[in-house]
């Protein structure tokens, strides 16, 4: 008896004349229509990323009547900010250069892998983002209460109390545990946003990764 | 010369779209998604065709982009999964031609291929296309043994299905 698949193979062959037929004129009008690549979303997403996350990072240092009393502050600041922009303008730089590296003429795993690759650098710049803005956020929390106390009210509060230390250490909790939650929300979101985007891609790469065990 | 250009990839991409309707049929369900795929094809096949320089034959080139895209790039719109209809029309499947048991077994082993994952489907592609190993490898990025190990997993996979 004939090989099952050598039957397919030969139906398939067949099968041929039975596809459809385009003209030449259906198929010029298609090559000037817009892909729909999910490649172009994770794009214009991390565009979005790089924009909202440059911006927060710009909000703390922002209050400026606080930084300008201290001396000390306003150095970190300027150094923090430095910072930023560096890091900034590295992850923008390897996104675009990964970005271009995407090549649907590429064998199917290298293809995937650079996409991914798109992905991470993304990942790692939100992350860093994420960091500075917390560092920011210290800076203004520590300002507020040590080194600019006419500024606070908690200080005042703290001074008059009998266990100053107590309500330093809730602030800082509450102040902790906002930061935690956020954080929480943030990568929530990106896993969401991510996860449905890259479900099926991640899929592919690990079914061709197994392989090479 | 962009005009020249224009016309030499539509000429030659007419000639060969049978490629691009067999990577669409496998991948997709019904008409409007077939279409929707081509189209991501098509698009994606002009972007890379100025850097297309024949060091490989065309056809092993448009294989590669087809697949990728199919795989990897195009985002399937959930809209629309009139399998049943398509497929009777796509393969020109009437009831009265499968009276006899080949016909059975080929009606089942391409109901078999559609259940695919999408990597196994893109071998079984190559297969049905009768590709050399060392084509399949390259496209996939995996190395000959491998798509060898897989191919043999993926064909015994299909034949418990129609022999149980």
């Amino acid at each position: 008896m004939m090989d099952e698949l050598e039957l397919l193979k030969k139906d398939w062959q067949k099968k041929e004349q039975e596809l459809p037929k385009l003209s030449y004129e259906d198929i010029y009008k298609m090559i000037w229509k817009k892909s729909s690549s999910f490649v172009k979303w994770i794009f214009y997403i991390s565009i979005a990323e790089f924009v909202f996350w440059f911006a927060l990072n710009r909000i703390p240092q922002s209050s400026d009547d606080v930084f300008d009393q201290s001396k000390y502050l306003n150095q970190i600041d300027l150094g923090l900010e430095i910072v930023s922009y560096a890091i900034m303008i590295f992850f923008i730089i390897k996104f675009y250069i990964n970005f271009k590296k995407i090549n649907a003429t590429d064998s199917s795993k290298k293809l995937m892998e650079n996409i991914l690759k798109v992905h991470k650098t993304v990942k790692t710049y939100v992350w860093f983002s994420i960091g500075l803005f917390i560092v920011a956020l210290l800076l203004f929390f520590v300002d507020m209460v040590i080194i600019e106390p006419e500024l606070s009210d908690l200080a005042t509060k703290a001074e008059g109390a009998n266990q100053p230390w107590l309500i330093y250490l809730m602030s800082a909790l509450v102040f902790l545990a906002l930061i935690g939650v956020t954080c929480g929300i943030l990568w929530l979101f990106y896993r969401l946003l991510y996860g449905i985007l890259l479900k099926r891609l991640k899929q592919n790469y690990k079914e061709l990764k197994k392989l090479e065990v | 010369m962009k005009k020249e250009l224009e016309h030499k990839f539509v000429t030659e991409l007419e000639n060969n779209q049978n490629i691009v309707h067999k990577v669409c049929r496998l991948y997709t369900n019904d008409r409007d998604s077939h279409n929707d795929l081509f189209q991501e094809i098509t698009i994606q096949l002009w972007k890379a065709y100025p850097k297309f320089r024949g060091d490989s034959k065309l056809s092993t080139w448009m294989y590669r982009v087809a697949l990728n895209t199919a795989i990897t790039l195009y985002r399937k719109s959930k809209k629309r999964v009139k399998t049943q209809d398509y497929e009777s029309v796509n393969f020109k499947i009437k009831a009265d031609d499968y009276d006899d048991t080949q016909e059975r077994q080929l009606k089942l082993m391409y109901d078999a291929v559609k259940q695919l994952g999408d990597i196994d489907k893109a071998l079984i592609f190559l297969y049905l296309e009768d590709k050399d190993y060392s084509e399949i490898a390259e496209t996939l990025g995996i190395t000959e043994v491998n798509a060898r190990v897989k191919m043999n997993r993926v064909k015994k996979k299909l034949r418990t299905i129609i022999n149980p």
